[in-house]
């Protein structure tokens, strides 16, 4: 077996490094999917778990330019969109695309202007807004839903609006928590020291 | 004499609570005990698993229900072959792990360890122990998604069993539908339990969905009830996938 610093592994490991970061990204992404659907005792509040598509969307679009931020808003939106709405109804549903692409792209703005700190706090709070923000979107297009003649007797606009608090807050509350443990792994892993070594 | 007194003197304490325990042995033997048993059972009180009979029985209960109703399913049967209507429920079922939730909390869905290789298809119908759980809408060959009853956008058609009332049920995302009835004035009350009705399109006449829990009859534009589902919709962990009727 080869010493990790013969030249083969040297090759190598010269060979995958521009990818590295790439690589941890679609990584975390995978991951994020996963866990989408889990109900862990101590990771969901009410059966709502952490949107973890969001926290990963977040860690992007912050230090990106807002056009790279607005298309991996989109690109994600149209996953959650995958994961989540069946077959039969697409179409007739509020997508994730135009919450997604709005977040991705205030949070690349934010961070342009410099107006947070990257911290353990302000990432958490960051996502706490988003996903806020995220949800109300989602609020809004079963509103103009519930407007339209066709279903006006299914969608009820007090009832969204009663839920959207619930699932707003919970979802803001567990989301931001549980940000700090996929963006610090993310960020640490984009720039490490290898990078900076003569 | 003498020794006779001085034994007496000596041990008359002692004879008089022999004979005491004597007589309370022959009262305690000819009561069987009775009163032993009551003691032992109060003090074991707090070490007696008190459900376990209430279990036992109500299992013998579910068991004769359960008989009960296979008896009554073969009649129905029967009787639609008579007259030559079509099973309500396809032959064909599967039971299938609850193996996810939703990745969204807009939406109510589960995902179960069965997909298309299984032979499932999207509009199979999904039931739990208690009634109906929802539909299949997506497969793939080794999973599948089922959209809830509890989903606000999944609407199945009921009937109130005892009344033949007609309506419509909605999920609300939690536990609860609402029923919003046909009629102007239908004949329903709190405790009346709920079923598929035969002009539901999506689901097979007869599956039991739950509970009327409150009725609502001026609510406009129709009298509307909220209903409990029967399955335990929050906790399920298996169901039962029936093939597309």
């Amino acid at each position: 077996m080869p010493a990790p610093n013969s030249k083969p592994v040297k090759r190598l490991l010269n060979l995958i490094r521009p990818w590295r970061g790439l690589g941890m990204l679609v990584l975390a992404l995978c991951v994020c999917m996963l866990l989408m659907p889990l109900r862990l005792p101590g990771l969901a509040i009410g059966d709502i778990a952490p949107n973890w598509l969001l926290i990963w969307l977040v860690s992007f679009s912050l230090n990106r330019p807002v056009l790279v931020a607005v298309i991996m808003g989109m690109a994600i939106g149209l996953v959650h969109d995958a994961l989540t709405i069946p077959q039969e109804l697409t179409g007739s549903v509020p997508s994730h695309v135009w919450g997604m692409m709005l977040i991705s792209g205030l949070t690349a703005l934010l961070q342009k202007q410099r107006y947070l700190r990257e911290d353990f706090i302000s990432v958490a709070l960051i996502v706490f807004g988003m996903t806020v923000i995220a949800e109300t979107a989602i609020a809004i297009q079963w509103s103009l839903l519930s407007f339209d003649a066709n279903f006006a007797r299914k969608y009820d606009l007090g009832q969204i609006w009663t839920q959207q608090q619930r699932i707003a807050l919970v979802s803001a509350l567990v989301s931001g928590l549980w940000a700090p443990a996929l963006h610090f792994p993310l960020t640490r892993l984009r720039i490490p020291q290898l990078d900076n070594r003569p | 004499m003498e020794a006779v007194r001085r034994w007496w003197d000596r041990y008359a304490g002692q004879l008089l609570i022999a004979l005491f325990a004597l007589i309370l042995a022959i009262a305690f033997r000819y009561s069987n005990g009775s009163l032993w048993l009551e003691i032992y059972q109060f003090l074991s009180r707090p070490w007696q698993s008190s459900h376990q009979q209430q279990l036992v029985v109500e299992e013998a209960k579910i068991r004769e229900l359960r008989y009960r109703i296979l008896e009554l399913e073969m009649q129905n049967n029967q009787l639609r072959q008579m007259i030559s209507l079509p099973s309500t429920l396809s032959t064909q079922s599967t039971w299938a792990q609850v193996i996810g939730r939703s990745a969204d909390a807009w939406w109510q869905q589960v995902i179960i360890s069965k997909g298309s290789r299984d032979g499932i298809t999207a509009g199979a119908i999904a039931t739990g122990a208690g009634g109906l759980v929802g539909r299949i809408t997506d497969t793939s060959p080794h999973s599948s998604r089922v959209l809830l009853i509890s989903d606000p956008s999944s609407s199945v058609g009921v009937v109130v069993s005892r009344s033949r009332a007609l309506g419509i049920l909605r999920g609300q995302s939690q536990g609860t539908g609402v029923l919003e009835f046909l009629d102007r004035d239908p004949d329903a009350k709190v405790g009346d339990s709920v079923a598929t009705s035969a002009f539901s399109t999506l689901y097979p006449e007869g599956l039991p969905v739950g509970r009327i829990r409150s009725i609502n009859l001026n609510h406009q534009p129709a009298p509307e009830a909220v209903v409990d589902f029967s399955a335990p919709i929050p906790a399920l962990e298996f169901v039962k996938v029936y093939a597309r009727p």
